[in-house]
C-alpha cells in the first residue's frame, strides 16, 4: 500500500518530510509563525528569514543537476527536490506554505480553495479549486483534470516511479483500476469510481477507510491537473501543461531545461509561489564539484539537488568567513539510525538493547556523517522538523555523547550478559558514510564487550533480499541494521508507520527493522490515522516517539544536514523546511 | 635420458657470454639457473625490485605484529568541521608515521601494514592458481593438439572475453555472508582469489602452449617418444621443466595485475569487509567520501603502496624473463 519516499534518494540526499499537521483544519491550527525578520545575512539566515527580500522582476535563474530528474512529469517523481521544482510550472490541490522556518511544514491549499472537507465518517474528503485557474493555454481548470491526473498515476507501467498512496488509500474500484490508458469502463476515459466531480470546481475522493492524513496526499504533485487532451503518455514529461508562473519553453531530456513565464497564470490564485525571474534553466548530468565551483564562481545560482555541497566546497566555504556567511546548513529531515532487531536474543531483552543505546559513542556516529555540518547529534528517532515533535534524551546522547560504559555495563548486567555478547551489523555497502557509521559503532560497542561482525549488502537489495528480510537476519544473526528515514509528510503517522508499526513488518521489503511489534506504539499510529482533531492528533507524534526510544528498538544517529550555498544573487531566499532545502518557487535573481 | 638443459646448452651449445667468464676462477661448467642467476645478479633495477619484493613479504608477514592497531579510532586527532585530520599532510606525527584517516582517526600506517597481508595474501594465491590451471591446460592443449587443442584453445578464448569486472560484482553480490564453512572476510578473501585466479589462467595458458607447441618438435622429445615414454610422462617430466623459466617470469607479472585487479575490486566494494583494511578499499573510500579533495594524503598513501609494489613486481619479473630467456638478451 503506501509507499515511502524513495530511499535511494537518500544517497543524494533527497530529504523530505516533516510537518506540520493540520490536516483537516487546514493550515490555519497549531503552527508557528515565521519569525522572519526580513534583511538578516550570516550564515545559516536563511534558514529562519527571508534573505534578500524583493519583487524586482527579471534576470535568469540557472539551476545545476548532478543527475537528472526521475521525471519531470508531476505524476510520475519522488525525488524531494522534485517536488520543490513541480512547483514553478504546476499546482497540485494541497501544498506547503511558503514561509521560513517550522511555518514551511504547513499543508495549506494550493489549488483548492481549503482544506479537504471531510464527511463524518471519515470516508469522502472533498475539495474545491479555484475558479479562474487557468492552463498555460488560457483554458480553464477542471476538477475533471484534477480526477484524471489521478487516474493516470494508477498506471504503473507508464509512471512507475511516483508514490503509490491513491491506490491504497481510495475505495471503489481503485484496487484494479489499471489507469485510464486500459480504461474500458467508460469512453471518457474517467472510470475510476473513487473520484467522483459533481461540478466543474469540486473534486471528491472517496476512501476504502478513515485516513486523518489525507491533505498531505494531496499536496503530492500527483493531484496537480492534467487535461485529458494534452496527455501524452511517457512523454508528457516533456511538456506537462503549466498550471504554475513558470511553463516549459524547450527540455532536452535528460539534459537541459528551459522554464519561461506562463502568461496565463495569476499571483492571486497561488500565493506560494512567484514570478520573478524571466528565464529558469536546469543543466543536468553535471559533474558534482563542478556545479559546486560554478555556484562559488556565480555561473549557477542552485544546486537542483539540494542535498549540499561536496567536500572540496564544503572546505573552501567553511574557511572563508564570506562565503560561509551565505551559506545554510539546515536539517535536511532525515534521521540516519541503527535499528535494534527486538526479536533477536539476546537483543529480544529490553536491557541488552539499552546496553547498545549507552555505549555508542554519538560523536563518532556524527563524524562518520561529516561531523557537525553534516548532521546533529539525534536524541529522538524523529527529527525536530515534525509536527509535534517534543525533545528528549533518554540515554544521555548530549551528556555523554562519547558513550556511557559504565551504564552500559550495568545495563548488560541486567539483561544477563555481563560479558557482552555477539551480533551482526548491517549496513549499505555503497554509502560511504553508513560504512564509516558502523565500523564507528562496532568499535564503541566493543568496549562494553559486544563484539560485532560487519554484513555489507549494496542498497539495491538491502530491504528486498537481506536485512529487509526478517528470516534472513533470523539466521544470520543480524542485530543490528543501518537506516535512514525521512517521511512522505511531516507527521508522526508519515515518518513512523513504516519504521516502526507492527503492521508494517512484512517477510521481504521489511523497512521496520527493528521488527518491534508494541502494542502502545501500534495503538498510537493507529489513532493518527483515524483522529480528524489536528491537535490531538500532532499530540500522538512524540508519544510514538518517546515509546520506540523506551523499547530502545532504535539507536538514534544524527539528523542529516545539508550545507547549501545561496550567494548573493538570490532573492527571496529562504529554507523551505519540509523540503530542508531552499524554495525554488520563490526565488528572484538581481 | 636426455636431460633436456643438457640438450639446450650443453657443451656443444652457445658460449657463456663474455662478461660472465672474466672472473679469476677456473672456468667451470655452468648449469643454465646458475646462469640465469648471475646475469639477473647483474641486474640493478631487477635486485632492487627483488629486494622491495623480499621487504614487502616480510612486512605483511611481521608487520601487523609490530604496529598498532588499525580499528582503533583517534577522533581526537580529527577536526570534525572538516573530518580531515589535524595538522599537515594528514596528520603526519611521530605516533603516526604515515598520519591518521579522515573521520575516525584510525592509524594510516597500521592500515596500510595490514592492508598488505591482504593484498598479498590474494595476489599470491590467485596467481597460484592461475598458474596452475593455465600450466595445466597450455600444456596438454600444446602437446596433444587437434581436437584437444581446439577445445581448450576456444574456452580460453570465452574467458579471455568474459566482461570479468561485472561478472566479479554480481558473483560477490549473490553469495551468502557465509558458505563453505567460511565467513566474513575469510569467504570474502577466498571468493577473490577464486574469481581473481579463475579468470587469468588464459593468459598463462596462452604462453604455455605456445611454449609447448614449438617444444614437442625438438629432439629430445622425439628421444623419450622413441624410447617408449608415453604422454604424461613427456608432459610432466621432459616438458615441463623445460617451460620453468616462463611459468616463473609470467607469474611474477601475473602478481603485480592481480594487486591492481583487488585493488579495483576493493574500489568498487566488492572487496575486502570493513574494517579489515585493504589497499584498493582505502584508495575507495577516499574517492567515494571526496577525502581526496580535502585530505589528499588519505589517497596517496595506499595508492603509493600499490604503486611501488606493482613497480616493484614488474622490475622483478622483467629482470627475470631477461635472465631466463637467453634469446631476450640478445
Amino acid at each position: 500500500m503506501r509507499r515511502r519516499r524513495t530511499f535511494g534518494l537518500a544517497a543524494f540526499g533527497a530529504a523530505a518530510a516533516i510537518a506540520l499537521a493540520a490536516c483537516s483544519s487546514g493550515g490555519s491550527s497549531s503552527s508557528t509563525s515565521p519569525t522572519s525578520s526580513p534583511g538578516t545575512t550570516g550564515f545559516n539566515a536563511a534558514v529562519t528569514s527571508v534573505v534578500n527580500p524583493s519583487t524586482t522582476k527579471g534576470g535568469t535563474i540557472n539551476f545545476g543537476n548532478s543527475s537528472a530528474p526521475d521525471s519531470t512529469d508531476p505524476g510520475n517523481t519522488y525525488y524531494a527536490y522534485m517536488w520543490n521544482f513541480t512547483r514553478l510550472y504546476v499546482m497540485p490541490l494541497m501544498t506547503y506554505k511558503s514561509c521560513p522556518g517550522q511555518c514551511g511544514l504547513q499543508v495549506v491549499p494550493d489549488l483548492a480553495t481549503g482544506p479537504g472537507v471531510v464527511s463524518d465518517n471519515g470516508l469522502t474528503w472533498t475539495y474545491h479549486l479555484q475558479p479562474g485557474v487557468k492552463f498555460e493555454d488560457g483554458t480553464t481548470v477542471t476538477s475533471q483534470d484534477v480526477k484524471y491526473a489521478v487516474e493516470r498515476t494508477f498506471d504503473r507501467g507508464l509512471f512507475p516511479l511516483g508514490p503509490n498512496y491513491f491506490s491504497g488509500l481510495l475505495g471503489g474500484n481503485a484496487a484494479k483500476y489499471p489507469g485510464p490508458y486500459k480504461d474500458k469502463s467508460s469512453k471518457d476515459k474517467m472510470g475510476l469510481t473513487a473520484v467522483t466531480t459533481p461540478d466543474a470546481t469540486t473534486v471528491v475522493f472517496h476512501l476504502a477507510k478513515p485516513f486523518a492524513d489525507f491533505d498531505y496526499v494531496a499536496a503530492i504533485p500527483q493531484t496537480a491537473p492534467v487535461p485529458p487532451s494534452k496527455d501524452t503518455g511517457a512523454n508528457y514529461q516533456l511538456h506537462p501543461v503549466s498550471t504554475g508562473p513558470y511553463m516549459f519553453q524547450s527540455y532536452q531530456l535528460n539534459k537541459q531545461l528551459t522554464l519561461v513565464p506562463n502568461p496565463n497564470w495569476k499571483a492571486s490564485t497561488d500565493p506560494n509561489a512567484a514570478q520573478l525571474a524571466s528565464k529558469i534553466t536546469m543543466t543536468m548530468n553535471m559533474n558534482a564539484n563542478d556545479i559546486d565551483s560554478r555556484l562559488l564562481a556565480g555561473d549557477l545560482q542552485v544546486d537542483a539537488a539540494g542535498t549540499g555541497v561536496q567536500a572540496a566546497a564544503r572546505s573552501k566555504i567553511l574557511s572563508s568567513p564570506s562565503l560561509k556567511a551565505t551559506a545554510d546548513d539546515p536539517l535536511a529531515g532525515f534521521t540516519w539510525f541503527a535499528a535494534i532487531n527486538t526479536t533477536l536474543a539476546p537483543l529480544n531483552n529490553v536491557h541488552c538493547r539499552m546496553a547498545i543505546e549507552y555505549a555508542a559513542s554519538k560523536t563518532n556516529y556524527q563524524d562518520a556523517y561529516g561531523g557537525p555540518i553534516g548532521g546533529a547529534i539525534a536524541t529522538t528517532v524523529a527529527p525536530p522538523n515534525l509536527v509535534g515533535y517534543k525533545s528528549f534524551d533518554l540515554y544521555g546522547a548530549t551528556t555523554d555523547p562519547g558513550g556511557n560504559v559504565a551504564k552500559a555495563k550495568s545495563e548488560l548486567q541486567a539483561c544477563g550478559q555481563p560479558n557482552g555478547f555477539t551480533t551482526g551489523i548491517t549496513y549499505r555497502s555503497d554509502r560511504p558514510k553508513e560504512v564509516a557509521a558502523a565500523q564507528a559503532l562496532q568499535a564503541s560497542l566493543g568496549q562494553v564487550g559486544i563484539k560485532t561482525s560487519l554484513h555489507g549488502f549494496p542498497t539495491s537489495t538491502y530491504d528486498g533480499n537481506f536485512a529487509g528480510v526478517p528470516k534472513y537476519a533470523a539466521q544470520h544473526g543480524l542485530g543490528i541494521s543501518f537506516y535512514g528515514w525521512a517521511a512522505d509528510w511531516p507527521d508522526g503517522y508519515g515518518f513512523f508507520y513504516y519504521i516502526a508499526a507492527g503492521k508494517a513488518i512484512s517477510p521481504a521489503g521489511n523497512t521496520n527493522l527493528a521488527q518491534l511489534n508494541d502494542p502502545v506504539v501500534n495503538d498510537l499510529i493507529g489513532k493518527m490515522a483515524t483522529t480528524n482533531d489536528a491537535a490531538t492528533r500532532n499530540s500522538y507524534t512524540s508519544q510514538i516517539d518517546m515509546q520506540i526510544m523506551k523499547d530502545a528498538a532504535i539507536l538514534p544517529g544524527v539528523w542529516a544536514k545539508s550545507l547549501l550555498y545561496r550567494g548573493t544573487s538570490l532573492t527571496n531566499v529562504y529554507v523551505q523546511s519540509y523540503y530542508g532545502m531552499y524554495n525554488y518557487a520563490v526565488l528572484g535573481v538581481k | 635420458m636426455a636431460v633436456p638443459i643438457d640438450v639446450a646448452t650443453g657443451p656443444g651449445g652457445p658460449e657463456p657470454e663474455p662478461a660472465l667468464a672474466i672472473s679469476g676462477k677456473a672456468i667451470e661448467g655452468r648449469s643454465l639457473g646458475q646462469i640465469a642467476w648471475m646475469r639477473l645478479r647483474q641486474d640493478k633495477v631487477a635486485m632492487a625490485g627483488g629486494i622491495v619484493v623480499i621487504l614487502l613479504i616480510l612486512v605483511a608477514i611481521f608487520g601487523p605484529l609490530l604496529v598498532q592497531n588499525p580499528t582503533t579510532y583517534h577522533s581526537d586527532l580529527i577536526d570534525p568541521v572538516y573530518s580531515r585530520p589535524k595538522g599537515p599532510f594528514g596528520g603526519i606525527s611521530l605516533a603516526h608515521p604515515f598520519g591518521v584517516e579522515p573521520v575516525s582517526g584510525r592509524d594510516m600506517l597500521s592500515r596500510v601494514v595490514n592492508g598488505a597481508r591482504v593484498s598479498l595474501i590474494i595476489a599470491f594465491l590467485a596467481t597460484a592458481l592461475a598458474v596452475g590451471i593455465g600450466v595445466v591446460m597450455g600444456v596438454i592443449a600444446g602437446y596433444f593438439g587437434g581436437w584437444v587443442d581446439s577445445v581448450i584453445a576456444r574456452a580460453m578464448d570465452v574467458f579471455l572475453a568474459f566482461p570479468l569486472l561485472v561478472f566479479a560484482i554480481a558473483l560477490v553480490g549473490v553469495i551468502p555472508s557465509s558458505a563453505f564453512g567460511l565467513s566474513g572476510n575469510g569467504l570474502r578473501i577466498g571468493l577473490l582469489i577464486f574469481v581473481i585466479g579463475f579468470f587469468a589462467w588464459p593468459y598463462m595458458g596462452r604462453i604455455i602452449r605456445g611454449q609447448t607447441l614449438s617444444l614437442r618438435q625438438r629432439e629430445f622429445v622425439d628421444a623419450a617418444r622413441s624410447m617408449g615414454a608415453r604422454g604424461p610422462y613427456v608432459l610432466f617430466r621432459e616438458l615441463l621443466p623445460n617451460l620453468v623459466g616462463p611459468i616463473l617470469v609470467y607469474a611474477t607479472l601475473l602478481i603485480p595485475t592481480n594487486i591492481l585487479f583487488e585493488a579495483a575490486l576493493s574500489y568498487l566494494g566488492v572487496g575486502i569487509i570493513p574494517p579489515q583494511p585493504s589497499w584498493g578499499g582505502m584508495v575507495s573510500d577516499a574517492v567515494t567520501g571526496s577525502f581526496y579533495s580535502i585530505d589528499p594524503m588519505y589517497m596517496i598513501i595506499p595508492g603509493l603502496a600499490i604503486f611501488i609494489t606493482v613497480m616493484a613486481f614488474n622490475l622483478f619479473g622483467d629482470g627475470l624473463r631477461d635472465a631466463l630467456d637467453p634469446r631476450g638478451t640478445r
